[in-house]
């Protein structure tokens, strides 16, 4: 599925430009959920925003490859229809533009991306009716421009809703608990448990194990100064929460 | 042509000879001259001129011809259920019928303008509207409501088209109007006037488009009275130099006057929005919003100005708003907004921004599957949006029209 050899990058321009990910190594098989934990700069989002593409970051070195395809040197947006998608730590606001009529040019320029036909009004309509239903989102909160004057959870959980619609075949799931309380931390697990799938892999970043308690990882990695350090089974995670990076990194390293 | 009226203007390009051939070539009138001496005094404004810097006539007009590949550009602004004027370089026709509240009248000879001083274009357009086939000017005096919407349109190859069109809304009359400048003409210059008597309401869209060899000066005079209510919405995509200017005056108390308008410049167009509002009553009240998308090699300019006199523009509430969006490097947007305020117990607010498109939303739209054009696309017609929206009916016809210019 997602495979990363030896990953290099950096972030900013020319002389500016600053190396956060180092020689990076990590591969999440099809089916499976993989978490990246890790201390504050170790560079998880830089990750995140290397593997989908955002502009400003650099890959000098290494590889990454979703099933077999190289996606480093795609479009964002090509590699999004290849089936990339990444849940942001902070949702951007996006004023003037309805959330339905977001996620369906999205979902039709997939598809034309991918040479699929569009998908039609009613379709869309009643698919977007029963994701909504199932993570409790308001109808009328569709009709809102996509996450202005929503509330940190409303934005997370708008996150789940359009990967639900968009049924991307690798997940990256950026910090998705900040900001949550418990009871939104439920609602989006329950989308993203509803999401898993013998065809689909998920990269969940988190700082902390609360929320692998509800997406319950395959393997925990921790990351720390840009490439993974140390590799577990979900056991790992309790211990980080035990012990601290300090404790397990010391004994890693 | 008398040696008196070459000198009128001070080194005269060809366009400027020309305009004083066509002045000469129309019956004599003596308010008609008044107007064309307060153009000739200064000639086609230009860079040296306050409030022309950045719009230079005398340098985009040097000839008056008809512009290579001028054809028939279809007016986006629905003429069914409306009645049409429409003015081309050589004609004039209008509604046969007129329903109860709309008096026309197609006069010969040209009318007193009293601000021709301040607006040259328009003091251009005075003077030489009229001719064999076409108005001096054309007096609409409306008294009704629920009447159905005037519509003027400016459109046909040619040379030049002048047209003076003075609308008076007698006191409680509600009106709406639409202008579409469809280009046609290498020189179109027109001067609308709008009168708006106690209580009265009127909603005016302008919708301009036109070629990278034409030239467009769209001059409007609005004066308000007691509890008026003026709305305007304006739609430019430029021209080899376009600039539409309305001057607004508060004249009684009460008065409202929404003023918002969108430019959006392709390479090659260049759109002026120029307004100046004068507070010259107390408690009257001005909202504007102007919004503007440029591409490399278009420019856009905006220039806005509120007056409020110290005894008179108490109590005043105006607020003045231009954001701009330059989308590619090469695009150019010069702003001046100013606020020039006597009066001590007022709120005026004004804000000028300018900027390219917001990288975190690009790329989050980006990664969500839409290509780099289409989120672009998507952002600055949300953008622009806020300024059309008080153009009722023909609201989302100018949104067609700016998401059409948009996916080109």
């Amino acid at each position: 599925m997602l495979k990363i050899e030896n990953l290099t990058a950096t972030v900013g321009e020319a002389e500016e430009a600053k190396q956060i990910i180092n020689g990076l190594t990590l591969e999440v098989p099809a089916g499976e959920v993989h978490a990246i934990m890790g201390p504050n700069g170790a560079g998880k989002s830089t990750l995140s925003y290397v593997l989908t593409g955002r502009s400003g970051y650099e890959v000098t070195g290494g590889s990454a490859t979703l099933n077999g395809e190289n996606i480093l040197e795609m479009e964002p947006e090509e590699r999004a229809a290849k089936g990339m998608f990444l849940s942001f730590q902070y949702p951007v606001e996006i004023p003037g533009v309805p959330v339905m009529t977001f996620v369906r040019t999205a979902m039709n320029s997939q598809r034309k991306l991918r040479g699929e036909d569009e998908i039609s009004a009613p379709d869309f309509i009643k698919k977007s009716r029963e994701i909504a239903k199932q993570l409790k989102l308001d109808a009328e909160m569709l009709k809102r421009p996509v996450n202005v004057g929503f509330s940190g959870g409303e934005k997370k959980r708008l996150e789940i809703y359009q990967m639900m619609m968009l049924e991307p075949k690798f997940l990256i799931l950026d910090e998705t608990d900040s900001g949550l309380d418990i009871d939104a931390l439920k609602t989006v697990a329950e989308g993203v448990n509803a999401m898993r799938s013998p065809e689909r892999g998920m990269l969940v970043i988190t700082h902390y194990q609360r929320l692998l308690d509800y997406i319950k990882p395959d393997k925990v990695h921790v990351m720390a100064a840009g490439r993974i350090v140390k590799t577990g089974g979900p056991d790992l995670a309790h211990r980080l929460e035990a012990e601290g990076y300090e404790g397990v990194l010391g004994e890693a390293v | 042509m008398s040696t008196a009226l070459r000198d009128l203007i001070a080194n005269p390009n060809a366009a400027e000879l020309e305009l004083v051939a066509r002045y000469a070539m129309l019956p004599e009138d003596a308010r008609r001259e008044r107007a064309f001496e307060a153009f000739a005094k200064g000639g086609l404004p230009h860079r040296r001129i306050e409030g022309w810097h950045w719009s230079d006539f005398k340098a985009a007009l040097q000839v008056i011809e008809t512009p290579a590949g001028a054809g028939a550009m279809e007016d986006p602004l629905p003429a069914d259920g409306a009645l049409v004027f429409a003015f081309t370089p050589t004609g004039f026709t209008w509604p046969e019928d007129l329903p109860e509240g709309i008096r026309v009248l197609a006069k010969p000879e040209a009318q007193a303008f009293g601000a021709s001083e301040d607006m040259p274009l328009g003091a251009l357009a005075a003077a030489l509207a009229g001719g064999k086939s076409k108005p001096g000017t054309l007096m609409i005096e409306v008294t009704g409501q629920d009447l159905p919407r005037l519509h003027f349109r400016f459109s046909g190859a040619g040379e030049a088209n002048f047209a003076r069109v003075q609308i008076f809304l007698r006191p409680g009359a509600q009106l709406t109007t639409s202008e579409s400048y469809l280009g046609g003409a290498g020189f179109t210059a027109s001067l609308m006037e709008f009168s708006l008597q106690k209580g009265a309401a009127l909603s005016r869209t302008v919708y301009q488009r036109a070629g990278t060899a034409e030239v467009l000066a769209a001059t409007a005079s609005v004066q308000l009275d007691e509890g008026a209510d003026y709305t305007q919405t304006v739609l430019a995509f430029g021209g080899k130099l376009a600039r539409l200017e309305t001057r607004l005056t508060h004249q009684e108390t009460g008065a409202k006057a929404t003023m918002n308008a969108a430019y959006l410049c392709a390479a090659g167009h260049h759109a002026d929005l120029a307004t100046e509002v004068r507070h010259g009553a107390v408690a009257c009240v001005t909202r504007q919003l102007t919004k503007g998308a440029v591409l490399a090699g278009g420019r856009g300019v905006y220039q806005g100005k509120f007056f409020v006199p110290r005894n008179v523009g108490q109590k005043t509430d105006a607020d003045m708003q231009h954001n701009a969006l330059l989308l590619e490097e090469g695009a150019e947007v010069f702003a001046k907004p100013e606020l020039e305020i006597y009066a001590d117990d007022v709120e005026c607010a004004h804000g000028n921004t300018s900027g390219a498109l917001d990288a975190n939303q690009m790329f989050y739209m980006r990664q969500r599957g839409i290509a780099e054009e289409e989120a672009r696309a998507l952002l600055t017609e949300a953008f622009i949006a806020e300024a059309l929206e008080e153009a009722g009916e023909l609201e989302e016809i100018l949104r067609e029209q700016a998401r059409a210019w948009l996916a080109r």
